[in-house]
């Protein structure tokens, strides 16, 4: 008796031409996409006192510049440098040498330009300057829209301190 | 047959492997390990469970009366996916299909990202191993849409670095280097990837589907990881399925 019902429920059920969106999983990604969109591209100026030769500004430059993200690095980071964010997350860094070659770099990728003897070859020259490294990092789209570097102080990824002491590093004579 | 196909195809893979110079792709040991698993691809057990699992549901045959076409023409109807069914009322993958027919079943549709669902994916894919990739995205307005959908995801910047997947894959990156990883040519003839997932990964010992693929580099490049099955991800798959047309289908691949 029970099971004649059930079976009859079961035929009702795919006689109404079924609805399957409750079957098949079909979750919503357009809102979490939303959310993570880039903000438009932004022109900075770098701040009063950026580029420094003090030692442990270009240590922690160079630091956000070789790794990846605090969960990954051995040892400890250069002071005044966290490991972990606030909320106990392993802190993101640049790991910039997946595209770019630079001094001392292991594994180094080669999607950007090598930014090795750079201060020789760009800055002494008078090529470049270091508001245009600084900004380059910051948000590289200013010069380049379609560019296929990372946007460093636009995503909020580093504050911009940060983005100081990597441009102190990539500028610095080595 | 087939292993012609997998033996063919292998050899278009190690060849895109060493492209990037040796030093970068593999060691000697790697490829040696690699050359190994491609006579015995680790995922066929995993196809094999898929094999039963569909078993349990009436095999081949049944699926492709759930589908509505003849058996000997099912190989090329699932070359064709992701398609619209009418049914469905959407843009669906394989794996859907199955989770609608587990249900039409009386059973409890496994998760789209079940392991047992990424296994019996991978074997109802395999049917079509050697039928060329046949995606029709102007079918209807629902598969363009889904084309235009998955080209706009590919392209959006977002995410804790501002990247896009075309930041990586792009033409005029293909080949350069990312942090030791020559990045693979998503499109080009031979090499179409859609039409090589599901895939073994020999870095994480499992059988990985496509969309499972395109997680593993959102999370990488910290692009915010959406769901699987999700109109963007199946979007994706159609965007990439595209360019893999007139590819020789040849599941399990068997990837780094
Ligand atoms: C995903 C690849 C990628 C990553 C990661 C990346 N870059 Fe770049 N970078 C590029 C590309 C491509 C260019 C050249 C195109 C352009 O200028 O937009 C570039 C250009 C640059 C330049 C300009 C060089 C010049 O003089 O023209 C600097 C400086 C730079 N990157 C620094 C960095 C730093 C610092 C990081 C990490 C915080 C980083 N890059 C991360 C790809 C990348
Ligand atoms: C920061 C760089 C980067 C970004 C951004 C990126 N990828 Fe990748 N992708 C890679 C690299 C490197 C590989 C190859 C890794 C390997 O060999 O294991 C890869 C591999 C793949 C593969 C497997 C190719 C094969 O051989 O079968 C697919 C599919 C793929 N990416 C899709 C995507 C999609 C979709 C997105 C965007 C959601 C994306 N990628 C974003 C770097 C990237």
């Amino acid at each position: 008796m029970k099971k004649t019902i059930m079976m009859s429920l079961a035929l009702l059920g795919s006689l109404v031409a079924a609805d399957y969106s409750a079957v098949i999983e079909s979750p919503n990604a357009s809102k979490l996409i939303e959310k993570d969109l880039l903000a438009p591209a932004k022109v900075y100026t770098m701040p009063k006192g950026c580029i420094t030769t003090d030692a442990d500004a270009i240590a922690r430059g160079a630091f956000m510049f070789h790794n990846l993200n605090g969960g990954k690095v051995k040892g400890n980071p250069p002071k005044g440098l966290a490991k972990k964010n606030a909320d106990d997350k392993p802190k993101q860094y640049g790991n910039c040498v997946a595209c770019h070659n630079i001094e001392d770099a292991e594994g180094a990728g080669n999607i950007g330009p090598d930014l090795t003897s750079y201060n020789a070859m760009f800055m002494a020259t008078g090529v470049r300057d270091n508001q245009f490294v600084y900004q380059k990092i910051a948000d590289a789209r200013v010069d380049n829209v379609n560019t296929h570097m990372t946007i460093n102080l636009t995503t909020k990824l580093f504050n911009e301190r940060e983005i100081c002491d990597i441009t102190s590093y990539i500028v610095s004579p080595k | 047959m087939k292993t012609g196909i997998k033996i063919a195809l292998s050899l278009a893979l190690l060849s895109s492997l060493s492209f990037g110079g040796e030093q970068f792709a593999m060691s000697d040991s790697d490829r040696a390990m690699y050359a190994e698993m491609l006579e015995n691809n680790p995922a066929d057990i995993m196809v094999a469970n898929g094999e039963q699992l569909l078993g349990n549901l009436g095999g081949e045959a049944a699926f492709a009366k759930y589908l509505g076409v003849s058996e000997d023409k099912l190989p090329e109807y699932i070359a064709g996916f992701p398609r619209y069914i009418e049914k469905f009322k959407m843009v669906v993958g394989i794996d859907q299909v199955l989770q609608a027919m587990m249900h039409d079943a009386g059973e409890k549709p496994f998760k789209l990202k079940s392991s047992d669902m990424f296994d019996m994916l991978a074997y109802t894919k395999s049917l079509a191993n050697g039928v060329k990739s046949n995606i029709d995205i102007d079918a209807n307005q629902h598969m363009k849409d889904a084309y235009a959908l998955g080209q706009k995801t590919f392209d959006t910047k977002r995410g804790g670095r501002g990247l896009s997947c075309l930041s990586c894959h792009a033409p005029a990156v293909i080949g350069s280097v990312l942090r030791t990883q020559p990045l693979p040519d998503l499109s080009s003839k031979g090499v179409a990837v859609a039409a090589t997932w599901p895939a073994y990964r020999m870095t994480k010992s499992s059988l990985r589907t496509l969309q499972r693929r395109f997680q593993g580099c959102m999370k990488n490049a910290l692009l915010k990881v959406i769901p699987i099955g999700s109109p963007e991800m199946v979007a994706l798959e159609v965007y990439l399925t595209k360019q893999a047309e007139g590819t020789e289908i040849a599941i399990p691949g068997l990837k780094r």
